[in-house]
């Protein structure tokens, strides 16, 4: 796999990613920054490192197996494996711009 | 690496509360206990094990289930015993309480029910403290909120302990004089145990977590927090102290009391600020109605703690104690119980009927399962009649506070309405509502069977 399709593999399978909202926030898993990397190998061999917003959260496995899923049904991938990590652990700065609107201070 | 899964009983736990909840409210609709009867009176008694034990206990007990794994990332500890100790405390709450209506004179039973009642409720909260005790000791060093969850069950274990005392003593199962001793003088030291300690300081640090996880604020242990911690520990410590002086009948209670006072008054401050901190900090501006309402519940925790600081000032708590009692049972245990409910419900039913779905098809959001513009109103009307119903205790209107009740009794049943709901997915748009496939929960009972399909299927 040249290196081309290799990053055309890894921005389809983000792209399809987009579809597994977080419940709790509303907002697609990429947006939020909860896949921390998508590394696509020779012969559609691609590893996702992702992580969830609260460590020990009862969603955790179902996003988890969502992402498996997921991209595992992406054309071109052979073979798909998802790795959950906390370090680093996931803060709201991590969020893409726009992905959730910021609190300034104010308690209402 | 773990992930925490669906605790199966907790919302029969909650489904077991609500209804002593209303029970409760029914109660004091109809002018059973305080304050149309004295504080001590076993009417007021079997009104208050209905309250506290019923509603609250239940409650705290039903959400730990779920939450003492999600706090300590760690799995449950001897979950099995989840059903059998339900089974025990709603027979041991329901008996306790005709014991102390049989007490009261009112129905004739047998006096015996009593200690067999409090034999019962003994038993379902051991089997569950050991359950949460174990999982915590595995999980060690505890993260800070899980500390509180430690301390608030070791005075669970003794307010327990003090309960079974007094039931011994007043059934005249126990004669010894010591027993005696503390079922005369310390009273009020179960009570504030049960109160400030299993309850309250419980509820302290899962609402350090529970705030922070959803309102995306920055998730660390603070300095105020830890300080919040140990002059917790120190004021149920001096509470405690007070069993063997008791006990020796020589010192005075006075200088325990008042430094457990102090350090409980600081407690409050501190945590309150702690509280305001993560409200500012938050990262996400939207406060959804489990957060909004939770503010009622620590205005309400602010007010109980100055009316008392107040009353003892002017030498009249005797007179007014009831007030505040109520206004810390009421305005701030039962008002964050509701309050936090009103995102557990969903949450844990979202996971429920839609984790297995999600990546396979659209899903709804948590927020979706939910209608706060409804549920507003009856949270409004909640603490309204909070505030009215202590007005009515210092004034000393029994009628006025029989009126309050009656609109919290509405409010509450509201938001039980509000649960079954958001349970049986009316609000979901239909088109998300049940795609093939999936399958609504059941309202309370558990519908999958253990290690089903609902789990995920690889880890």
């Amino acid at each position: 796999m040249s290196a081309p399709e290799t990053l055309d593999l890894e921005a389809r399978i983000r792209d399809a990613l987009r579809i597994i909202i977080d419940p709790e926030m509303g907002k697609n898993v990429v947006d939020l920054g909860l896949i921390y990397d998508i590394d696509v190998q020779e012969g559609g061999i691609a590893r996702v490192t992702m992580t969830t917003t609260i460590k020990g959260c009862p969603a955790t496995a179902f996003l988890k197996e969502a992402v498996q899923n997921c991209v595992w049904y992406v054309p071109g991938v052979e073979y798909a494996e998802v790795r959950l990590t906390y370090e680093p652990p996931w803060t709201p700065d991590m969020m893409a711009d726009g992905a959730m609107e910021f609190a300034h201070g104010s308690i209402f | 690496m773990f992930a925490a899964t669906l605790s199966r009983w907790t919302m029969s736990y909650f489904a077991a509360a609500l209804i002593f909840l209303v029970l409760g409210e029914t109660m004091m609709v109809l002018g059973f206990g305080y304050p149309v009867l004295a504080l001590e009176a076993p009417e007021t008694l079997a009104l208050v094990h209905v309250v506290v034990l019923g509603w609250l206990s239940l409650l705290m007990t039903g959400a730990l289930l779920q939450f003492v794994p999600v706090l300590v990332g760690q799995p449950l500890s001897l979950p099995s015993v989840a059903l059998p100790a339900l089974l025990f405390l709603i027979g041991g709450i329901a008996t306790l309480t005709l014991g102390f209506v049989g007490l009261s004179g009112a129905i004739d039973l047998p006096v015996t029910l009593l200690p067999l009642g409090a034999a019962f409720s003994i038993v379902g909260f051991s089997v569950l403290g050991f359950s949460f005790s174990v999982t915590l000791w595995h999980a060690r060093p505890l993260p800070l909120p899980a500390r509180f969850v430690a301390v608030g069950l070791a005075t669970l274990f003794g307010t327990m302990l003090l309960g079974g005392v007094y039931a011994g003593v007043l059934s005249g199962l126990i004669e010894a004089a010591g027993a005696i001793d503390l079922t005369v003088d310390g009273l009020s030291l179960h009570a504030s145990l049960g109160l400030c300690g299993w309850l309250s300081f419980t509820t302290m640090g899962v609402s350090y977590r529970l705030l922070t996880m959803f309102m995306l604020s920055p998730d660390k242990e603070r300095t105020s927090s830890r300080l919040v911690f140990v002059l917790g520990v120190l004021c149920l410590g001096l509470l405690a102290a007070a069993v063997p002086v008791i006990l020796v009948g020589t010192v005075g209670r006075s200088p325990l009391f008042l430094l457990a006072v102090g350090s409980g008054a600081a407690v409050v401050a501190i945590y309150v600020g702690d509280i305001l901190r993560i409200y500012r900090e938050r990262r996400r501006k939207a406060i959804e109605l489990n957060s909004r309402a939770s503010i009622g519940a620590f205005v309400s925790l602010v007010a109980a703690a100055m009316l008392f600081v107040a009353l003892l000032s002017a030498g009249r708590l005797d007179e007014a104690i009831g007030a505040v009692i109520y206004l810390a049972t009421f305005g701030w245990l039962t008002g964050m119980g509701l309050a936090q409910l009103y995102k557990i419900v969903p949450f844990m039913t979202w996971l429920e009927c839609y984790g297995p779905a999600l990546g396979r098809m659209p899903t709804p959001r948590v927020q979706d399962l939910v209608s706060e513009t409804s549920a507003l109103r009856w949270f409004r009307l909640f603490y309204l009649t909070v505030a009215v119903g202590t007005l009515a205790l210092l004034i000393g209107s029994a009628l006025l506070f029989r009126f309050a009740s009656l609109g919290q009794l509405i409010a509450v049943n509201a938001l039980i309405l509000e649960f079954v709901r958001t349970r049986r997915l009316i609000n979901v748009p239909a088109e998300l509502r049940l795609p093939d496939g999936l399958v609504r929960p059941g309202l309370f009972l558990p519908s999958i069977p253990h290690g089903g399909s609902h789990e995920p299927r690889s880890l």
